[in-house]
């Protein structure tokens, strides 16, 4: 069976403020849209002929592989656009009952997060092309893309090449639940705003799923004290604050803090830390809501994230099982 | 991440009042034929004037579009010759004779609404080079949309500020239209930040229906400036709730009723308002307070508008750059 390899891309990763208050990158749509093509032709030459992917108002999709529509089909989903992270929650949603094998993101930890607030079930090849990412790889295209077929066909089983990653369970009194896959930060913040984080002023308690110590953003202010990796169950509570450390981290990239830490401590899955409005709740490096004076909210980290697709062990097993070469010609041997 | 102070707040919320305000009376009076002439509103667009603006100082300069009046409104323009502009009248800020097109207020900074697309570019520039070579660190704050974007004028001056460094910053009020045409019909791209980096800016994309994004965004572009950084182009994503002209205008369908009330749920006003009485900082009486100051202000500029004369005959001739002889083509 061939296959169905979801895409799901974020127009509007790679542009927001951190432009101009740190050095990130601007990730321009012409070279979403050249990548998007390469992993198309990469999950082709893994045999996929069918795609289903999330409409943007940007048509990256569409223009990527308006030349490849004799080649493969690919189906555009019915879900509304809206020019918001809600597009690819709701198109997550849907793409559960497309017959999706594999799905591609593109985007940073924002958008994998959308996803998986939407459907957190499919294998996921994330490929890095926002801010601060923690989640997706730096993965040339092409080999994401045959990485996603393979797994999508099956010649590759998930089970073999990809891992269920933590998360941060949100849980607001009296609101929506909500999800981070890196981190939860309480800010002292009375707004959304810019969205993003570059100063550790209003840092307040930040609960990490992963304390890295080589990537950009709140993880890694966990990852200078206390290294945890996602393979390591549990999570990292940060309380910001003068009276311990301060530690020197990238909180955005290209841009190494102060930060003044009180308190640091390991909890295990399963185990709520609870954090106490007004302030702002920042998931995965953006503010996102805000909590009212006295409301409560309890953040838990657990290991229910999406499956991450190991890229470089998909293609590793597909060298050992001859899926991009022929047999033998007769007469010749290996050496 | 930066910094709002409660009077900065309830100013960012009153500019956008008096702009709404404003141009809804302003619409009224155009389409009952008391005001001549064309109008092109900004309602729908405040959070972006109101944003930027509250940064700015009078020795700061804009340049303004053919859809300019939130921009004055909002650099603390005089309501008073605004009306008689719109009005023709001859106490107007052009004395009559220029119209909604042509306000401006050099005292302010405010170097002229414009009735070409992407005239603004090339002129902002100017000003922020004269700010760099008198040695201030004034900046030039250049508003223009999406249309403008794709004029010649914008891609020279937006190199020109690139090359030179200039305290300059372009604001692209992308509302999604150029006149009549979405913008998927006249780009071949959506973020036309993408185009900062070709020529060696950053460039960045924020909601201009969210006032306080808007103001921390143009407030470290504006920083930048002033530091001796160079240029910042920022896409703010807006949208007019009202025609290309008019309020209901020239009857051209080019887009659905129910867009219009699905970008009127995230009205720039409203959003703020919810914010400041989630803060404490305003009631809902208090918000009526500060509608109802700006309509009384509005309703005083426009009966001052409608009680002075229209300019004289013999005026014709004055305020130009030549003579009446060389005007005329005569010896």
């Amino acid at each position: 069976m061939p296959g169905v390899v979801g895409l799901v891309v974020n127009p509007a990763s790679g542009k927001d403020i951190r432009r101009l208050v740190a050095s990130a990158s601007v990730f321009d749509n012409r070279e979403k849209l050249s990548i998007v093509r390469r992993a198309v032709l990469g999950a082709m030459a893994a045999g996929i002929d069918r795609f289903v992917y999330m409409p943007d108002c940007h048509g990256i999709v569409s223009a990527a592989v308006e030349d490849l529509v004799e080649d493969a089909v690919f189906e555009r989903l019915p879900s509304p656009v809206t020019d918001s992270a809600l597009d690819t929650t709701r198109a997550a949603d849907r793409m559960r009952e497309s017959g999706v094998g594999c799905v591609i993101t593109l985007g940073g930890d924002g958008t994998n997060r959308a996803f998986a607030m939407g459907w957190r079930d499919p294998p996921l090849v994330a490929i890095s092309t926002g801010t601060n990412n923690v989640f997706p790889e730096m993965v040339e295209g092409t080999i994401a893309g045959a990485a996603a077929g393979l797994v999508a066909s099956g010649a590759v089983r998930s089970g073999e090449a990809s891992r269920q990653v933590k998360t941060v369970h949100v849980s607001v009194d009296g609101e929506k639940d909500d999800l981070a896959l890196i981190d939860a930060v309480l800010l002292d913040e009375a707004f959304v705003g810019a969205r993003a984080i570059w100063s550790p002023v209003r840092l307040k308690t930040l609960v990490l799923a992963r304390a890295e110590p080589a990537v950009v953003g709140m993880s890694a202010i966990g990852g200078l004290l206390h290294p945890l990796p996602d393979s390591v169950d549990g999570g990292l509570v940060v309380e910001a604050g003068p009276g311990g450390h301060v530690v020197t981290a990238p909180i955005a990239p290209g841009l190494y803090t102060e930060v003044p830490v009180r308190t640091f401590r390991q909890v295990g899955l399963g185990e709520t830390v609870g954090v106490c409005g007004p302030g702002v709740l920042a998931l995965d490096g953006e503010r996102e809501r805000r909590l009212k004076p006295g409301q409560s909210a309890g953040l838990t980290v657990r290991r229910d994230g999406p499956l991450v697709v190991d890229v470089q062990l998909v293609l590793k097993l597909a060298a050992a099982r001859g899926l991009f070469r022929t047999a033998w010609s007769e007469g010749t041997n290996g050496n | 991440m930066t910094d709002i102070a409660a009077d900065v707040l309830l100013d960012i919320h009153n500019r956008m009042v008096r702009i709404r305000t404003f141009e809804e009376e302003a619409g009224k009076l155009m389409e009952s034929g008391k005001i001549p002439g064309a109008l092109h509103l900004y309602v729908g667009e405040e959070a972006v004037a109101a944003g930027v603006m509250v940064h700015l100082r009078d020795s700061d300069q804009i340049t303004s579009t053919h859809r300019g009046h939130g921009h004055l409104v909002a650099k603390g323009g005089d309501l008073q010759k605004m009306y008689a502009e719109l009005f023709g009248r001859a106490t107007g800020y052009c004395k009559g004779k220029g119209g909604s097109m042509h306000i401006s207020d050099l005292d302010l900074g405010m170097l002229g609404a414009n009735g070409i697309v992407g005239a603004g570019p090339p002129i902002a520039i100017g000003a922020a080079f004269s700010n760099k070579y008198r040695g201030t660190d004034d900046v030039t704050c250049c508003f223009f949309g999406d249309g403008a974007s794709n004029e010649g004028t914008f891609h020279e001056a937006a190199n020109m500020a690139a090359l030179y460094k200039l305290p300059v910053i372009f604001v692209c009020e992308n509302n999604g239209f150029g006149e009549f045409t979405r913008q998927e019909r006249h780009q071949a791209i959506h973020d036309i930040a993408d185009r900062a980096a070709g020529y060696g800016m950053p460039g960045i994309v924020v909601d201009g229906m969210d006032a306080l994004a808007v103001y921390e965004s143009a407030g470290e572009a504006i920083a930048r400036a002033r530091r001796g950084d160079g240029p910042t182009f920022l896409e703010y994503k807006t949208y007019r709730y009202f025609d290309h002209v008019g309020v209901r205008g020239m009857g051209v369908i080019y887009r659905e009723d129910s867009e219009v009330l699905e970008w009127r749920q995230r009205d720039p006003i409203a959003l703020m308002e919810a914010r400041l009485a989630e803060q404490g900082l305003l009631s809902a009486d208090g918000a009526a307070q500060v509608h109802e100051a700006a309509l009384a202000e509005v309703r005083e500029a426009i009966a001052f508008a409608e009680a002075s004369p229209f300019p004289e005959p013999s005026a014709l001739m004055e305020d130009i750059y030549t003579t009446a002889a060389g005007a005329g083509g005569a010896a």
